[in-house]
């Protein structure tokens, strides 16, 4: 136990030394949160706001349910078009360092997208119905205060675009693609219309 | 008693400095202790390496000068091309680096001195700077009998705008069982699955509306990006390796290589043979910007050697290159790569102007491509530098969208090129 203490404390000091001696470089430090956080933005967004339909916004998504994600996407488990090739790409360290990263961003709702050409528009009257359809089938158990609220293993939908919702539900319907998902969830979006399942997007994505 | 009179004393001296500003001219004061940062260019690398340096630090002076008014962009152009979008979803304005605090100035830079550190526009006017930054994309080296009036009979339309539209026009006009003849351009060069995407979308045009026509991509090379993925969609929607097939691609080794094109008689010449169609894509072969060589910022190969942890160029010291026009092995010249350098480059300069060590980099790179409206295909990859190995950066991850994916997710992947587009341009224009 001492000699290991000591020997790391060696080790430490000679990684110092090194990168006194290599003057500017800083490799072994690794890179920050913030640089390996912007590479996601090219999909995400600035700081995880999506400025497109169809890519979820993750800014201020709390840091244990994008690392159990990030996990899921790497490990398979949960199947992806692409976030298994890019979330490979980063250990553990450095996830954890980005869903940091992201937690700490302001959520910006999709509607404050200035720039974005191509999306849907949310259509109030699509989103009321949508809100009836939510209260009978009771998402609001999981998912409080109309969408609202995230935690450790719930993301957040209020505000997200209606796209990437519908699509999402979509796809937790779709059996080729078997997302993990809550039993009681699948239970109640199986029984939902292509309609149904179109107003709810438009609800949840009304809401700010 | 001691610390309240210096309290006191603090806050008096901060209300004459308050004062003297408001007296003085804050600009004139403010700036003479301000590090100016010059960024060439405000495409995919410029745009975005001028807001992230503000970003990170916003008592750093940034000036953009890009010559147009608005930009145009190459990615998602093809489908411009084959009449399923409008320009005007490609155009975009500068008013959101304006509102990060970017001084945009549209003129074209003439000159670079990089030993007085200045740059000089159009009307003459000389900027200095602390660090240049520079991301102005190509030039096309030429093929005999591609000069300037050639490039309007025959479009390269491989800078986004009015090329884009002339070849759109023409592919419109084109006569039901003329060949489309594409004239696809030797490696390196920007993006390089686009003339395939091109290819395909200009294959799904024509089936629907000339099915007696077809593409003839005439290639100097033998192989191309993502090359079993393109070729199994095209096996699938558009007959290929059959003789009905929409697309026909002659590769170098079978004499695809242009040698000669003549304008007037719309006509293109290989080696052996000559083709002529009223539609005809030229690419030519591709280099750094003009304004990177007459800087003397590229070496032999005609791109501009960095050092991939910085960006900083290997020639001229306190000058950055990114984007298409840098030479950044194991990068491709895509968009996705040109942001991704844009934010390494943003924090070595403003690390360097700290005086602080360079900041461990990591890069991605995306290429979406569409094979039909439905169709889409990625590559992606993570990449990091390894300070034993500079020469290159070497990916972590990634790779190719799985050649036996089912239809739904080639659509998916399909959408995802569309919000990729509007993500990073909210990223780069925003
Ligand atoms: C058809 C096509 C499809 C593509 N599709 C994709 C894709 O799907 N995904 C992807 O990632 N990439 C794609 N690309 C590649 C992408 O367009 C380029 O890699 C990217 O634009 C490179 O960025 P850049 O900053 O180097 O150059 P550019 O984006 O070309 O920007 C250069 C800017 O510099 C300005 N400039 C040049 N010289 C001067 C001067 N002297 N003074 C002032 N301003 C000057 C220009 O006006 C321009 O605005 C595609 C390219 C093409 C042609
Ligand atoms: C090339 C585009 C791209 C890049 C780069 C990218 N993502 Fe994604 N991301 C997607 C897409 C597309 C999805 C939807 C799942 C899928 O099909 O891959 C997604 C989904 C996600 C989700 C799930 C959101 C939810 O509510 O279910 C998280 C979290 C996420 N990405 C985080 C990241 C992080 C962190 C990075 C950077 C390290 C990153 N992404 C980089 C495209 C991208
Ligand atoms: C038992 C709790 C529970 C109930 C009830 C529930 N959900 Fe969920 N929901 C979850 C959890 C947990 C997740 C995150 C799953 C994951 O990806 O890991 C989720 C994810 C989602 C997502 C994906 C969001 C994103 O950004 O990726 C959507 C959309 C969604 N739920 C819609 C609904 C709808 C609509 C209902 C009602 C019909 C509903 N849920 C009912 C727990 C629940």
């Amino acid at each position: 136990m001492q000699r290991r203490k000591i020997h790391m404390l060696v080790l430490a000091s000679g990684f110092l030394a090194g990168g006194m001696m290599f003057g500017s470089s800083n490799a072994e430090a690794g890179a920050t949160a913030e640089m390996l956080a912007n590479t996601c933005a090219g999909c995400h967004g600035t700081n995880g706001q999506s400025g497109g339909p169809a890519m979820p916004t993750i800014s201020g998504m709390p840091a244990e349910y994008m690392n159990s994600i990030m996990a899921a996407f790497k490990s398979g488990e949960r199947p992806s078009t692409i976030m298994g090739r890019i979330a490979k790409g980063y250990d553990a360290k450095e996830t954890a360092l980005i869903a940091k990263f992201f937690a700490k961003q302001a959520w910006k709702s999709a509607e404050s997208a200035p720039q974005s050409k191509n999306r849907t528009l949310i259509n109030p009257k699509l989103a009321s119905t949508g809100g009836k359809l939510v209260k009978k089938a009771k998402c609001g158990k999981c998912h409080e205060d109309d969408g609202m609220t995230q935690d450790e293993d719930t993301p957040r939908m209020a505000g997200q675009w209606v796209d990437y919702l519908l699509f999402k539900m979509q796809d937790l319907k779709n059996e080729h693609l078997a997302i993990p998902q809550p039993k009681k969830m699948a239970k109640r979006i199986n029984k939902l219309s292509a309609f149904e399942l179109e107003a709810i997007a438009h609800f949840y994505a009304s809401k700010k | 008693m001691s610390k309240l009179t210096r309290r006191s004393f603090v806050k008096l001296a901060g209300g004459a400095a308050a004062v003297g500003l408001a007296a003085g001219g804050a600009p004139a004061i403010a700036n003479s202790h301000k590090h100016h940062v010059i960024v060439i260019g405000g495409g995919y690398g410029g745009a975005i390496a001028a807001k992230y340096i503000r970003m990170a630090d916003s008592s750093i002076m940034v000036t953009l000068i890009e010559q147009n008014q608005y930009y145009y962009s190459c990615p998602l152009s093809n489908w411009v091309v084959a009449g399923f979008r409008n320009l005007n979803v490609q155009k975009w304005g500068y008013d959101g680096l304006k509102g990060h605090g970017v001084n945009v100035v549209h003129e074209k830079a003439t000159k670079i001195d990089p030993v007085s550190k200045t740059v000089t526009i159009a009307s003459g006017k000389t900027f200095k700077y602390n660090r240049l930054v520079v991301s102005p994309g190509i030039s096309f080296r030429g093929i005999e009998g591609y000069d300037e009036s050639a490039t309007h009979m025959m479009p390269h339309a491989w800078k986004a705008g009015p090329q884009t539209t002339q070849l759109a026009k023409q592919l419109k006009a084109m006569k039901n069982g003329d060949p489309f003849i594409m004239v696809a351009p030797p490696n390196p060069f920007r993006c390089p699955p686009g003339p395939y995407e091109r290819a395909s979308l200009v294959a799904h045009y024509l089936k629907k509306h000339k099915p007696k026509s077809k593409v003839l991509i005439l290639d100097p090379k033998d192989k191309f990006s993502k090359f079993g993925l393109f070729t199994g969609g095209w096996k699938k929607l558009y007959g290929y390796g059959t003789d009905n097939s929409m697309i026909e691609w002659v590769p170098g080794g079978e004499g695809g290589k242009v040698t000669r094109v003549d304008a007037k008689s719309m006509k293109v010449y290989t080696d052996l043979d000559e083709f002529s169609s009223s539609c005809i894509n030229v690419i030519p072969a591709q280099k750094a910007n003009m304004i990177a060589e007459s800087a003397g910022l590229t070496d032999d190969s005609g791109w501009c050697p960095v050092n991939l942890e910085t960006f900083e160029s290997k020639l001229h010291a306190g000058v950055y290159v990114i984007g298409d026009a840098s030479a950044a092995n194991g990068l491709p010249k895509s968009g996705y790569a040109a942001n991704s350098e844009g934010k390494v480059c943003a924090a070595a300069v403003v690390a360097s102007l700290r005086g602080k060590p360079v900041p461990t980099p990591s890069y991605v790179n995306t290429c979406y491509s569409m094979i039909s409206p439905d169709y889409g295909i990625s590559v992606a990859a993570v990449y990091k530098f390894d300070p034993a190995k500079p020469e290159k950066v070497h990916s972590v991850s990634g790779g190719l969208s799985p050649s036996d994916a089912p239809d739904f997710i080639r659509k998916q992947e399909a959408m995802y090129n569309e919000s990729w587009y509007q993500s990073i341009m909210s990223d780069t224009f925003g």
